[in-house]
């Protein structure tokens, strides 16, 4: 069982004074800029933010699939110069493969290192019987529901025993039932194999209920506005959304990224704009009122 | 398992996996006691629309032959003249014949094979090429512009430079079968590796694949609906070609048979020679849709 064992202290994820940004007609747009991120070893990170802030971005540069305009990102001091199966990662859209099984699909990372037939088989099965899919190990990716196929994705991308994990809006697409036990799911997983995370979504309940900290960015170009430790105790219930002290934090995240999407969305909206949208028009037409 | 620090069961483990397991039963069918009847009725009830069609289509094509019949047993010139039409009891006649003629199987037999020569090739190129062209610029910069200048001219229209290419009347007229089904093809391979999904692609590039693997674990079956679906069209587009090819130059050969019926008078035998041709067609796209099925079992469950 070598290929789901605690990595101790491995796992380090260090960001440091990383920009980046697309050249375009008109100039380069940041997309990003000034940002410091870490993620200790077996520590569970979010990022939240306004949409377009650019974290789904940040997430990718740690992937290896973007580099950056400018900074450094490392893992275990080893600086990121491409996608590999030592930062395992889970999309929004299941990308599953469609023309592998769900035990192919576990297997495809082991067989991609050369694992032969009959080990991976097993390694898989293993996997898929503590994620509860093992009665679904010969079915095609297109008769699972989105859930079934999300933690498919999760076991794929911790079967071949990464250093991290991340997962980029995992649970953006599932309902709001099957998304609470997804996040049960996953912060179990996490626990047993103590691997590091780094999680970006904007959903900031789901945020505050997985994490350890949370890192809040600004509107674009996006950088971190704040770095929020939760301190709630470890195992997380679904009771705890009720407490003071959750809901204390939700107040405070909500507020910050309430006023960055406001930016986002091009400025405050005051009371009186608000009002001013409210027009009656008592029979004139809205050229006159106007 | 339960030696491993890594698996030690969670406090909250129980409840989660309660969650999982019940979750996944849902999916399956309810099962409940079955007899043979239930069955049978279960079976019904569920291929009702299939059979209805079926038998629809049945009766269309009955309706068809009368009508053919009764068109040319009147003679009938109204616009168009049946006055030398074969009646379908003529044509089956000739067909009843034709079997036990060898020159007739042979004139299918060379045309299945000239098919199957030419649409092999055709497929052995096009689909390799559209792949490599899909995935590297540059080769799809080179090679494009000359397809799109090939492509809108018709296999006919090179049946004289195809005698004038190949030695045989045979090469030339594999060569037309395979210039038919070639552009489909390639078109449909290269339009199903636009659209392959990138995000698949990042995947499987974060599970460690290297480039050789990615293509072969994931733009090739992705493309495979497109493939199939250029073939099938493709096939079609062969058979088009052949036939003409046939007419034209041909000594032998299914639509040499029907040109030939043509010119000695023997009106049953060209629509003998067309419904062959039809169901040829019929037959070859048929095969072409189990051999993608086979091919492609997670497209239908």
């Amino acid at each position: 069982m070598s290929l789901i064992e605690a990595k101790a202290a491995e796992g380090h994820i260090e960001v440091k004074n990383f920009a980046l940004s697309y050249e375009t007609i008109d100039g380069s747009v940041a997309a990003v800029s000034d940002t410091q991120i870490h993620v200790k070893p077996g520590e569970f990170v979010s990022i939240v933010g306004p949409s377009g802030c650019g974290k789904s971005t940040l997430l990718n540069a740690v992937a290896g699939f973007l580099k950056p305009t400018a900074g450094t990102v490392t893992v275990d001091g080893e600086e990121v110069k491409g996608p590999s199966a030592e930062r395992g990662m889970v999309f929004q859209q299941y990308s599953l493969f469609p023309w592998k099984t769900v035990r192919e699909n576990v297997e495809f990372g082991l067989k991609m290192r050369g694992m032969e037939r009959s080990r991976r088989e097993r390694a898989a099965r293993t996997l898929l019987g503590i994620a509860g899919l093992e009665a679904f190990e010969k079915h095609y990716p297109e008769r699972l529901s989105g859930g079934m196929k999300q933690r498919v994705g999760i076991v794929r991308a911790l079967a071949t025993g990464p250093k991290v994990l991340l997962l980029d809006e995992p649970f953006g697409a599932l309902d709001a039932q099957t998304r609470v036990i997804m996040q049960q799911i996953l912060t179990n997983m996490w626990q047993r194999l103590k691997i590091s995370v780094l999680f970006v979504t904007h959903d900031i309940d789901e945020a505050i209920f997985l994490s350890d900290r949370v890192y809040c960015m600004t509107a674009r170009p996006g950088s971190i506005k704040a770095e929020i430790p939760i301190p709630l105790e470890r195992p997380r219930q679904q009771s705890m959304m009720m407490s003071s002290e959750f809901l204390g934090l939700r107040r405070g995240l909500m507020s910050l990224i309430r006023e960055e999407s406001l930016k986002a969305m091009g400025g405050e909206i005051t009371d009186l704009g608000m009002q001013g949208l409210n027009i009656e028009l008592n029979g004139h037409s809205l050229a006159d009122v106007l | 398992m339960s030696s491993s620090p890594a698996l030690a069961r969670h406090p909250s483990e129980r409840e989660t996996s309660a969650i999982m397991t019940e979750s996944a039963s849902t999916v399956e069918p309810v099962q409940s006691p079955v007899t043979i009847g239930v069955l049978a009725a279960r079976w019904f009830r569920l291929n009702k629309g299939r059979m209805r069609a079926a038998l629809i289509g049945v009766l269309s094509l009955v309706a068809f032959l009368i009508v053919w019949h009764l068109l040319t047993k009147y003679r009938v010139v109204f616009f168009v003249r049946f006055t030398n039409v074969p009646s379908p009891l003529a044509v089956y006649a000739s067909f009843t014949k034709a079997i036990h003629d060898p020159k007739f199987l042979m004139h299918i037999l060379l045309s299945c094979r000239r098919i199957i020569f030419g649409f092999s090739l055709a497929t052995l190129v096009a689909v390799p090429l559209g792949l490599v062209m899909g995935r590297f610029k540059l080769i799809h910069e080179m090679v494009f512009p000359v397809s799109e200048v090939l492509r809108p001219i018709p296999a006919i229209a090179w049946v004289p430079m195809a005698i004038m290419l190949w030695p045989t009347n045979e090469q030339s007229i594999v060569f037309i079968t395979f210039l038919g089904s070639f552009f489909p093809i390639l078109v449909n391979t290269l339009h199903g590796m636009v659209l392959v999904d990138p995000v698949l692609v990042r995947a499987a590039r974060c599970l460690g694949a290297r480039e050789s693997s990615i293509f072969r674990e994931v733009y090739f079956p992705a493309s495979l609906p497109h493939i199939f679906t250029g073939l099938t069209v493709g096939m079609g587009v062969a058979w088009v070609s052949l036939i003409a090819a046939e007419m034209i130059s041909g000594q032998y050969g299914i639509g040499y048979f029907t040109w030939e019926a043509y010119s000695l008078v023997q009106y049953a035998d060209i629509a003998l020679g067309m419904i062959a041709i039809g169901v040829l067609g019929l037959t070859s796209s048929l095969l072409i849709r189990s051999a993608g099925r086979l091919a492609m079992p997670w497209g239908r469950t």
